[in-house]
């Protein structure tokens, strides 16, 4: 509805995952949200429950030990939801470009709004990335947005797409 | 009057909320969100994809949310205390439930602690509505609230109070049972869309609870009674910005410990 589409801009709530990275934007990222620059004020809160959330900040290269987790929390993140890419590992891969654990940037795996450069990025451009994303979420529809790749076997119950074994009960359940 | 009251506490307590979110940005120095920044949340949350689990999970939610608002009418519509504190507690049942009734940890583990925290501080609040009772001779809210101030009979009551109110009010140095840093929000944590929403709206309505009980002390005077509760505000909110997290068990015993020997303690002063 176009009424509510108006608060969608005044309450963006933050996911933050960290996809291998060396930590550089995710402290950037925390000083952003600390009392300095206080991002609260525009209503944004550090969720860390992707159910919950409107944006998703992602920072480091991929590595492969992360890229299913990296899927995983997209998935999860209800619609409308925008992503951000934050440091120049997360677009491109950065100082990891071609390492053999490395995927270079996320936009292989899910689909990016907003990329925020540096290395490591400073505050005030995450902060100009957020309000930026802010435009895109009021625009976006509730549309089912699904990322490039999906790990893990997949099936087909009762018409519709599941992974494999999540539909099925629990009949054993101990304890 | 108390109708309206009643109608509208969700709008009350969402108000009282954000101040307290610009309070608490004040005393970290921050410039901090608009105080209707709840309500922009409620409707954002209004307009999300909700992901329900099941059904019953999805339901408990609403029910909690109900109950809770039953218990603050009551208390506004100035019904028995005691039936008040124990539809509080049925309220809670259900939230514990809720985070029983899906298989993920993290909502578990908060449904464990829940339970925990309903332990240490509901023979604080029986035992309030009992103090109140023995020094006013009946648990009708409206008859305690017709009654003189009952802080110089009931003061270790008071302090009992004080000590879980962090807990209720999901705040340091006891607010393992959310916890957002370890366990994600604990119950809440499989909600999304408009079911967390009605989690969202019942933690407005626990706030009115609370300040309620703490306005209760003041008695006869409405006036104390709101400072008393302004006095308690910012206390809660000093505390919450100036301590670390305890652990579920400490927290347990700590209350035991503090509170429920204090409360105890003036119950039997009080009837000697």
């Amino acid at each position: 509805m176009k009424f509510f589409n108006a608060f969608r801009k005044k309450s963006p709530w933050i996911l933050h995952y960290n996809a291998g990275s060396c930590n550089g934007c995710d402290i950037e990222i925390l000083a952003a949200l600390g009392p300095r620059y206080d991002l609260e004020r525009f209503g944004v809160i550090n969720t860390g429950n992707p159910k919950q959330s409107d944006i998703f900040l992602v920072t480091g290269p991929v590595t492969y030990r992360s890229r299913e987790r990296l899927v995983e929390l997209y998935c999860q993140i209800p619609e409308p939801k925008v992503v951000i890419a934050v440091g120049s590992c997360t677009a491109a891969g950065g100082v990891f470009r071609g390492m053999y654990n490395v995927e270079d940037g996320i936009d292989r795996y899910i689909p990016v709004d907003v990329y925020v450069p540096g290395c490591a990025s400073s505050p005030q451009l995450i902060i100009d990335a957020v309000v930026e994303s802010l435009q895109i979420l009021e625009r976006k529809s509730k549309a089912i947005e699904t990322p490039f790749k999906l790990f893990g076997a997949v099936e087909t119950v009762a018409g519709k797409l599941s992974r494999l074994g999540m539909a099925k009960k629990v009949t054993d359940a101990e304890d | 009057m108390s109708l309206v009251m009643i109608l509208l506490a969700p709008l009350l307590g969402g108000l009282v909320y954000g101040a307290e979110r610009v309070l608490r940005a004040r005393m970290q120095r921050r410039q901090g969100p608009p105080l209707l920044q709840p309500f922009y949340d409620m409707f954002k949350l209004m307009d999300k994809r909700t992901l329900i689990i099941h059904a019953p999970h999805a339901l408990l939610a609403v029910a909690h949310f109900l109950l809770l608002w039953l218990a603050v009418g009551a208390l506004f519509a100035g019904w028995n205390l005691l039936y008040i504190v124990f539809l509080h507690l049925f309220a809670l049942i259900v939230l514990v439930l809720a985070g029983y009734s899906v298989r993920s940890p993290y909502s578990q583990v908060g449904a464990n602690r829940e339970l925990a925290a309903l332990a240490a501080y509901e023979p604080i609040l029986v035992l309030l509505a009992v103090g109140f009772y023995l020094v006013a001779g009946s648990f009708d809210v409206s008859a305690i609230l017709a009654h003189g101030g009952y802080l110089a009979q009931m003061p270790l009551l008071f302090a009992a109070l004080l000590i879980i109110l962090p807990i209720k009010l999901k705040k340091s140095p006891f607010d393992t049972v959310e916890a957002h840093q370890e366990i994600v929000g604990g119950v809440e944590v499989e909600y999304s869309g408009l079911f967390y929403e009605f989690l969202y709206m019942a933690r407005f309505l626990e706030y009115l609870f609370v300040y309620g009980l703490v306005f209760l002390f003041a008695g006869a005077s409405p006036l104390w009674g709101l400072l008393l509760v302004l006095a308690v505000f910012l206390l809660v909110n000093l505390v919450d910005n100036a301590t670390a997290r305890v652990r579920t068990d400490q927290m347990v015993k700590i209350i035991y410990a503090t509170a429920f020997t204090m409360a105890t303690a003036n119950i039997i002063w009080i009837s000697l």
